[in-house]
Formats: structure tokens, C-alpha cells, sequence
């Protein structure tokens, strides 16, 4: 009933959406991460193109959940993480290709553009280029939980409800790495891949008494961490360090069996009502200078070449302290996900939930 | 004190305060077994308020109620030895007519072999046997009063309190339910105590009748005595059909006194008790319409007071019918009852008579000083 | 063919009422009929492979075979269940109170008591909750600071505080429709049980309790239903095992992307309910019409 209702509110929401909209045509209507079009950058954008920019802030699920609702519209640009442009696409059919004449690709670090065209192309039509990245990995509050150095640290009975994760693909795929197992490698076999997440799934419900809360939003991890409610946390990098400005003691750690990479890329819908001003948006925020504010808003780096020196130095620092050089050669970078694994991870998370 | 045993119900000097209203004002009386006694008296008059305290739903400030000789002080209502038929009847329209008479049986803890015998015994005695399936809803007025009555009955209490149950009714049940309501009683031998502010009631059913004002009883008495001798101003205006006038003394003679109405006309009365009345006293004066004596010929007898009077109106009402007429000197307007005899039968409005009554008829009261 | 015609000369059909009852009609079907066939449709597609969907009924029978799923529902019902009961126990004597006993003023302001907490939304109801019950919120710090403790108590995130914040949600539905009903009976049958040798118990059973029945009904079917399709509450008080069917719904269609499996949720949802309505219904022996007229 609830969900009847929803569903029918985000249809006509998003019909209302789409008639305001096409009244401006000089608006783009963004939708990303938080923290990834400061208020400093959009009007600075407007200044020089006069186009107003439209920001909602979603996360990569509800990006695809309202893509699929109106088949590709209602945003003019998209920022989902590269691994998850080409099934979704191959799943609902939403985005459109990328016209690579219309970027700056001088602006990028040319392995990651590299890497995000080949990763989310569909059909040899590449849909992704790539804009913030960074990496999963432990939170920990050092004064209280300094033995916490990898994945499965967290479910050790010393922090009996003290520690805190999400309950999403990241943290199923963080164990099995943490676990030995290989999941990346068993991407393109479903039966194999089954297997490795029915033993993370008993290694996270023997682990729930460890769990304080399944955080969904990053504000609510860091107010548990702050609190002291929990001791450590499977999160971003970017709040590990933003935690560290208010309690020097919680910090960033790399795992030690590595950090998961993401990349948040650009993407267009297939019914983008802007799609000149999509262009000039990437063009503009991959600027070095601009990345560099972005950075400093979002807490990660960008794929922007050169950019890296404009950051301020203790976020660098910061990064420094977390990363040594074998930590770098050691994340996993996420691979594109095949259509249907996420079946299979949906009704082990399910299962964890459920279980006591 | 008589003895206990004779009396259901007695109370002794019972006050109700609400803050700084006194509703019950110092009131005492004793019922005997069996009889039917009413409480008349207009609405404010504190006459539910009392009905309330004797059905335990409210409690006295001071004062006692007795009934069979055992006091009610702290008492609650439902172990009283009393029930109530209350003004809207109070049926419970989720049970049936059956329910609702075994309702108190129930709760007396009765075996229900025994409780349907009796709830058809009763509904027998109120002339509604076979009635005991069916829902209050299917219900006439009379019905509904005879199966509220019942549903008491059926747990032969020593009191029944009536709380104006005839008010929602017509007239013609109304009238109908008077005898009904008179003929139960005196069958099931219970002690009634009903309230009313419908004089017609209190009189023909009562044995006994308390007319009740300001909270306080005016005169307790048989309704010929309260129609015939009341005791105050109050009762004989309240009780009955009377013409009241304001006038004041002009002589006192041995057997009677001279008064002159506001309006200049002068009377012969009825001599009070009352050693301080001289002349100049004001007092109320009340004479029945009934007690007119109404004549076309002029008779000559000095000691009734003889009036010329022209008709103004005709009130026809059958056996209850009015003449108002004008006094033609001073223009008093009087009531006069119009026997429906063949005398009168041609009289029309205009019609000049001569009217006579003798003084004794004149009741005749100090004026009290208005309550306010 | 003949017994049409009859049929249709005897019922014309009455252009005026028609009109009339036109926006009815359309708000009916375009925001309730029309979103459930479409739903009921979605539900009745399994996905076969990329883009590809046929009709069959495997969501339905996902339901039925993966325990997770049907357990959830049992529980949410479950827990339904007592919320409603739990919440006709506490608002009864409330509601009692302020249509019996109090009189003027006094009832008016007690009935707006009970309605303020309704002025602000679900959610910050509910974040009130948690500032209050939280590990380091207002009753875990008072009790360590008056000696009670020792430690930090955790009070979220159990099955009691999710029954709390229901419950208290649920309440005004409840005391609304009793507080009005109650009010509808005349004193003197209250009087006139005690009248006739009734102690209080048998005057709440035998007489109140008949009278507010409807309002009962109708009471537990609101807050049931809203208890049952509650999702935020469950969800921030009950935390990592809220275990609310809503939840199930929700997580299918939006991080799921499974539309399929969310509206097969859905449909059974509602028919589901509806089915224990119906049930309580027969059981308390009274009629929907008659409930919620």
C-alpha cells in the first residue's frame, strides 16, 4: 500500500519534474554524491555559462532506482561508480553513450579515463568517465580498538556491539577479500561466486553481535564513531579523515588485505534534456583548480591531472598517513559487475538482516 | 421517632451543597411501606438532586437516609436496596428485552434456570409476555416504560425511584401510563418515589405528594389536602389552577378580612392565623376558577363577594373549559370555570354576567418576601 | 438478451449522479485501483534475462519458499498484532478519562494533549525517541548521573523499543474514534448498571465495552494496518534487527532494483492484511460497513 503510493508519487513527481524543467532549457539537473557539487563551484559554473545547475543527492542504488523508474530521464547527468554503469545499463536500458569529442580528455589522468571507458562499455559503446575515486576501508579509533587491521578484526569478541558497517554489496566483498577468498575473480561465475558469499554470509551473522548499528548514511557513521557508541567501522576514506579534524585518535587504515578502489564516473541518461551542458559541466569541474575544491568539499581525490597540487596540504597529509606506497599497489579496484550477481548478493543480505 | 419498621424510606435533616449553591435544603421525611409518593416541584428545585442521593449516585453534606431501618451513609448504589427507572429509561439497546431484565439478576448471581422463570414472570405482570426476544429498538414508548419499570421490579427492591419517566411521552400515553404506572404499583405493593414537575401526575397517582421549591419541602400531604388546604402562597399558586392577586388589607373583621387588589378591587377573604397582619399588610390572595360561581340573574347576598363582569374570551376545553373575564370597574382579569351545561352554552365573547364567590374560597397568604 | 433490456429500462442511469460522483471515481481509480493492477501486473513478470521479462508467478513463490521473507511477514504481523492490542490497553482509560470524568475545559485540553505530539512528523517523533534512548542519550546519561549505573545502557534497537515507538505512534488513532464514542454514552446507562447491582467490572464489560465495540474495531483496524505498513519507525528504532516487512518492500525496489519481487511484497501485503482484518472482523463479530460509518 505504502509502496503503491510511493511508486505512483515518484511517477507523477517525476512527470512534474520533467515539465518544469523543459520550461528553462539552461538548467542541468545533477544528480550525485554529496559533498561533490559544492555551492562554491556551481556558482562559480553559472557565472561563466549561465547555466543554473540542479543538485540532488543520492547514492549508487537510488541512482539506479530512479533512473529505471523513468527509463533514463528526469536528470540531465548522472554519477554512479563506474563498476555499476554497464549492468545497470544492460539491465534497464538508461544511459546513453559517451561522445568523446565533447571532453577535455587532456583534463584526466589517462590510465583511469582508460579504465572507466573499458569498464563501463556496453555493447562497444563506452557510457562512463570517470570523476572522484577513492577507497573502503577501516575507521578506527585507536585508543580503544588499536587491533583492528583488517576486515575481520571487526567481529572479534572484544567489540561485543562497538563496531559498525554498512549492510551492502562493499562489505559482503570486503570479507571475502578479508577471508582469503577472491571474489573479483569469480565475477563471471555465478556458482562460484554464490559459494564465497555463502560464507561471508555465516562469517557476518555469527559476526552481528558485534554490530551496534548497520549504518546507510555516512553522517550517522560518524556520529556513532564520535560518540564513542563504536569503536571501529568499515566506511569511506573521506570520513575517516573528516573524523580525524575532531578526535585525532580516529583515523583511516588501509587493510591489510587491502582497500576496495571505487570510481564515481559521469553518465548520461538516455532521456538527458541537456546533454551540451552535461559536457560543459565535466569540462569545467575536471579543471584542476576546480577538483581541487571538490576535493576539499568531498574529502577524495579526482581524476583530474594536476589537481593533486592545489589540494590542501593535511588532507594530503592525511592520505600520506593512510596509504603508504604498498597500500596503493594493494587496493582492489572494483571491476564492472556482471548483470545478476547482485541477485545473488541481495538475498544474502537479506538473510544476514533476518538472522538473530 | 415512630417505629422504623413502618417506614421504607426515611431521611432525616438532608443538606446538599455544591460550593456555595445549597440544592437539598435541610429536608426531612419518612415514606410508609407500600405507598406512592411524589416529589413535585419545578425544574432547579433540587428534586433530582435528592432522587440522586437516594439512588446512592450522589451523597448528602449532612443528613441521613434510612431505608428498612439501615442507613445508606457510604453506601454504594448498586448495594442499595433500591433501583431506578431513570428519565430517558436507560435500556441497554445491545441486549434484548430479556437481557435487559436479567441484567441485575445476573449480578445477584441468580442460576439462569431461576432468572428465566422470573424474567418471564415479570414481563407477564407487565402485560408483555412473549415479548422477551425482541431488541428495545422494536419497542412502543409504553413498552419501553413498562420493561424499564420491570427490569427494577424483577429484583423486588425496597424502593423504585421514578425519575419523570412520563416526560418523553404524548399526552394520551401519558395519560394512559398515570393509571398504568398506579395499577403496577399497587400490584407489586413497592414503594414508589417519583419526581415530577407535571402536577396532573404527582396528584393522581400519589398517596402522598412533597411539593419541593428553593431546595427546600413546602408542604407534604395527601393531594386533597395540598389542593384544598396548602400551606403557602407557593403551593396554592404551584398546585392547581389558581387567579392570584396581590392586594392589601383595608378591614379585618371577626371571620374576615378586606383586601384591595393592585388593580382597586375589593374583596371579602379567608382570615389568616397570623396575629401580625393588620391593616395595610400586603398579602397573595388565590381563588380557583372552579370556585366561581357564574350567574345571568343578580342574586343578593352580602357576604359573597359579587363581581359584574363582561367576558372577554372563551377557553373551550371541554370539561376543562375557561371563561376570562373582566372585572368591570377596576378591569381585573379573572379565570372562572365554564360548566358545560345548557345555561351557558349560548354565551359569547361581550356577553355581560354576574360572577360570586363565597370568601372562605379566597385563600389568602402574607406576602413573602421574594427570593431571589 | 431480453432480460438485459429489461434490466436497463429499469435502472436508467442518472447522468446528474454520474457527474457527481465523477472525482470520487477518478481519485479512486487513477491513486488506488489503478496503481494496484499495475503493481499486480509488475509482480506477475520474472526476469529471464537483461531486459527480458516473462509472465509467471516465481515472485510469489519466493515468498512462500524463502523463509527469510515469509518469517519477516509473521513477524511484522505479529508484532502488528500486539502493538494493537497493546495500544487499545493504554488508550482505553485514557480515552475513557477524558469522555467520563473530566467535564469543560479540562477535557478539551487533555484531548489536545493528546493530539500535539501528532503536529510534528513521524520522523522527528521518532528522533526524539532516539535522542532520548540512544547509548549516550538523555535517560542512559541520567541514570549513570544518579548513581542507578554504572555504565552507558543501550535501550535502542530492540524489539521493545521498536513496540514502544509503535505504540506511541499509533496511539491518537485509537483514542480519536474511543474518545468520541464514549462520549456518545449517556451516563444513566453507566448509572443504570450500577443502579442494578453492577460492579465496575461487569458495567465495563456488559455495557461500555458493547457500546464502544465499533469505535474498538475500527480503531484496531486503522492502527493495525498503519502499524503494519509503518516503516520508519521499525526501521530507526529497531536498527539492525528491525526485521519490517515495509523494509523488505523498500530494500527490493530501491536497492534491489527488483520491481518484480517489491510489488509480488506489495500485493501479498495487502491482501494479506486484508485478510486479517477480515478475520478479526468475523471474530468480533462486526461488520466493516457498520465500523467505519
Amino acid at each position: 500500500m505504502n509502496i503503491s503510493r510511493c511508486r505512483s508519487l515518484i511517477a507523477v513527481g517525476f512527470t512534474l519534474c520533467i515539465t518544469a524543467q523543459s520550461v528553462n532549457a539552461e538548467t542541468l539537473r545533477l544528480l550525485t554524491w554529496g559533498g561533490y557539487a559544492p555551492k562554491i563551484v556551481v556558482d562559480m559554473f553559472k557565472a561563466e555559462t549561465g547555466i543554473d545547475v540542479e543538485v540532488t543527492k543520492s547514492n549508487n542504488e537510488d541512482m539506479i532506482a530512479k533512473l529505471s523508474a523513468t527509463r533514463g530521464g528526469g536528470f540531465d547527468l548522472v554519477q554512479p561508480s563506474q563498476d555499476r554503469i554497464a549492468s545497470a545499463h544492460a539491465e534497464f536500458n538508461i544511459y546513453k553513450p559517451i561522445d568523446m569529442s565533447q571532453i577535455d580528455n587532456k583534463l584526466f589522468v589517462a590510465s583511469m579515463l582508460d579504465a572507466t571507458l573499458k569498464s563501463s562499455m556496453y555493447e562497444g559503446k563506452s557510457y562512463g568517465v570517470p570523476h572522484i575515486w577513492g577507497t573502503s576501508g577501516l575507521i578506527v579509533n585507536s585508543e580503544q580498538a588499536a587491533n583492528v587491521k583488517d576486515y575481520t578484526d571487526l567481529c572479534n569478541d572484544t567489540y561485543r556491539g562497538k563496531v559498525t558497517y554498512r549492510l551492502k554489496r562493499p562489505t559482503l566483498i570486503a570479507f571475502a577479500f578479508s577471508m582469503g577468498l577472491d571474489p573479483f575473480a569469480a565475477y563471471d561465475d555465478p556458482a562460484e561466486y554464490e559459494k564465497i558469499m555463502l560464507q561471508v554470509q555465516d562469517k557476518l551473522i555469527s559476526c552481528k553481535a558485534n554490530v551496534k548499528a548497520y549504518w546507510s548514511g555516512g553522517d550517522a557513521m560518524k556520529n556513532l564513531m564520535r560518540s564513542n557508541e563504536t569503536v571501529a567501522a568499515m566506511a569511506w576514506d573521506a570520513g575517516g579523515w573528516q573524523l580525524n579534524d575532531d578526535n585525532k585518535a580516529i583515523s583511516f587504515v588501509a587493510p591489510t588485505s587491502g582497500a576496495l578502489g571505487w570510481i564515481d564516473a559521469f553518465a548520461i541518461p538516455r532521456k538527458s534534456k541537456n546533454e551540451s551542458a552535461a559536457y560543459k559541466w565535466i569540462n569545467f569541474v575536471m579543471q584542476p583548480k576546480v577538483a581541487a575544491m571538490i576535493t576539499d568539499s568531498a574529502g577524495n581525490f579526482t581524476a583530474s591531472k594536476g589537481a593533486d597540487d592545489f589540494v590542501n596540504a593535511s588532507l594530503r597529509a592525511k592520505y600520506k598517513a593512510s596509504f603508504d606506497t604498498a597500500a596503493i599497489d594493494n587496493i582492489k579496484w572494483y571491476p564492472p559487475v556482471p548483470a545478476g550477481l547482485e541477485m545473488i548478493e541481495g538475498k544474502v543480505l537479506d538473510r544476514i538482516k533476518a538472522a538473530k | 421517632m415512630l417505629n422504623h419498621m413502618e417506614f421504607d424510606l426515611q431521611c432525616t435533616d438532608i443538606v446538599r451543597k455544591f460550593d456555595d449553591f445549597t440544592a437539598v435544603d435541610h429536608v426531612s421525611f419518612a415514606i410508609k411501606k407500600g405507598s406512592f409518593f411524589s416529589i413535585l416541584g419545578p425544574s432547579g428545585c433540587g428534586k433530582t438532586t435528592l432522587l440522586r442521593m437516594l439512588a446512592g449516585f450522589d451523597n448528602p453534606t449532612s443528613g441521613e437516609i434510612i431505608i428498612k431501618g439501615k442507613s445508606m451513609n457510604g453506601v454504594a448504589p448498586n448495594k442499595r436496596p433500591v433501583n431506578m427507572v431513570f428519565q430517558h429509561l436507560a435500556l441497554f439497546p445491545n441486549m434484548n428485552v430479556s437481557e435487559n431484565i436479567a441484567y441485575g439478576l445476573h449480578r445477584q448471581g441468580i442460576n439462569k434456570v431461576e432468572i428465566k422463570h422470573r424474567v418471564e414472570q415479570v414481563l407477564a405482570r407487565v402485560n408483555l409476555a412473549g415479548s422477551g426476544n425482541k431488541q428495545i429498538t422494536q419497542l412502543s414508548g409504553g413498552q419501553k416504560q413498562r420493561i424499564a419499570i420491570a427490569r427494577c421490579l424483577v429484583l423486588n427492591p425496597d424502593v423504585l425511584l421514578l425519575d419523570e419517566p412520563l416526560g418523553a411521552l404524548d399526552l394520551k400515553l401519558r395519560e394512559h401510563m398515570k393509571v398504568e404506572l398506579k395499577q403496577l404499583q399497587q400490584e407489586f405493593e413497592t414503594t414508589f418515589v417519583y419526581i415530577t414537575h407535571d402536577q396532573s401526575e404527582a396528584l393522581v397517582m400519589s398517596d402522598q405528594v412533597a411539593v419541593m421549591n428553593h431546595g427546600q419541602f413546602q408542604q407534604v400531604g395527601d393531594p386533597q389536602q395540598l389542593y384544598y388546604q396548602p400551606d403557602n402562597a407557593f403551593v396554592a399558586g404551584f398546585v392547581g389552577d389558581s387567579n392570584k392577586w396581590s392586594a392589601s388589607v383595608i378591614d379585618i373583621l371577626p371571620d374576615s378580612l378586606k383586601v384591595k387588589t393592585t388593580t382597586g378591587l375589593i374583596l371579602s377573604v379567608s382570615k389568616v392565623d397570623n396575629k401580625s397582619l393588620i391593616i395595610g399588610s400586603e398579602v397573595d390572595i388565590f381563588i380557583r376558577p372552579e370556585a366561581v360561581h357564574i350567574s345571568q340573574q343578580v342574586t343578593a347576598n352580602l357576604q359573597d363577594n359579587h363581581l359584574n363582569i363582561k367576558i372577554n374570551n372563551i377557553l373551550f376545553d371541554g370539561a376543562n373549559s375557561q371563561l376570562l373575564v373582566e372585572e368591570q370597574n377596576s378591569g381585573e382579569e379573572i379565570k372562572v370555570k365554564l360548566p358545560q351545561t345548557a345555561e351557558f352554552m349560548h354565551l359569547q365573547k361581550g356577553d355581560k354576567l354576574q360572577i360570586s364567590f363565597p370568601f372562605q374560597q379566597v385563600k389568602t397568604f402574607p406576602k413573602e418576601l421574594e427570593v431571589s | 438478451m431480453k432480460t438485459i433490456g429489461t434490466a436497463n429500462a429499469r435502472t436508467p442511469i442518472k447522468l446528474g449522479l454520474l457527474l457527481l460522483l465523477c472525482p470520487i471515481l477518478l481519485w479512486l481509480f487513477l491513486l488506488v485501483i489503478l496503481p494496484q493492477l499495475t503493481m499486480l501486473n509488475i509482480s506477475l513478470q520474472e526476469r529471464v534475462a537483461p531486459r527480458i521479462y516473462e509472465y509467471g508467478f516465481s515472485n510469489f513463490i519466493a515468498f512462500f519458499t524463502e523463509p527469510l521473507y515469509w518469517n519477516t511477514f509473521l513477524r511484522t504481523a505479529i508484532m502488528s498484532i500486539i502493538a494493537t492490542i497493546l495500544t487499545l490497553i493504554i488508550a482505553f482509560p485514557i480515552s475513557y478519562y477524558i469522555a467520563k470524568m473530566l467535564r469543560g475545559r479540562a477535557k478539551g485540553l487533555l484531548f489536545v494533549l493528546c493530539l500535539i505530539p501528532f503536529w510534528v512528523s513521524e520522523l522527528v517523533r521518532t528522533y526524539g525517541w532516539m535522542i532520548l534512548l540512544r547509548e549516550s542519550g538523555v535517560i542512559s546519561t541520567f541514570l549513570q548521573y544518579i548513581g542507578l549505573v554504572d555504565g552507558p545502557i543501550e535501550f535502542l534497537y530492540t524489539d521493545a523499543t521498536i513496540m514502544l515507538g509503535l505504540v506511541y505512534s499509533s496511539m491518537l488513532f485509537m483514542v480519536v474514534p474511543l474518545t468520541s464514542t464514549l462520549d456518545s454514552l449517556d451516563d444513566s446507562y453507566i448509572e443504570a448498571g450500577y443502579d442494578l447491582g453492577g460492579n465496575g467490572f461487569s458495567v465495563f464489560w456488559h455495557i461500555v465495552v458493547p457500546h464502544a465495540k465499533p469505535a474498538i474495531v475500527s480503531g484496531c483496524i486503522v492502527v493495525f494496518m498503519l502499524t503494519l505498513g509503518n516503516y520508519l519507525t521499525p526501521i530507526l528504532l529497531g536498527g539492525k534487527s528491525s526485521l519490517w516487512f515495509t523494509e523488505q518492500i523498500f530494500t527490493q525496489f530501491i536497492t534491489r532494483f527488483n520491481w518484480q519481487q517489491g510489488s509480488a511484497f506489495g500485493v501479498l501485503l495487502l491482501s494479506i492484511s486484508s485478510l486479517i482484518v477480515w478475520l478479526g472482523l468475523k471474530l468480533s463479530r462486526q461488520s466493516f460497513s457498520k465500523v467505519m460509518s
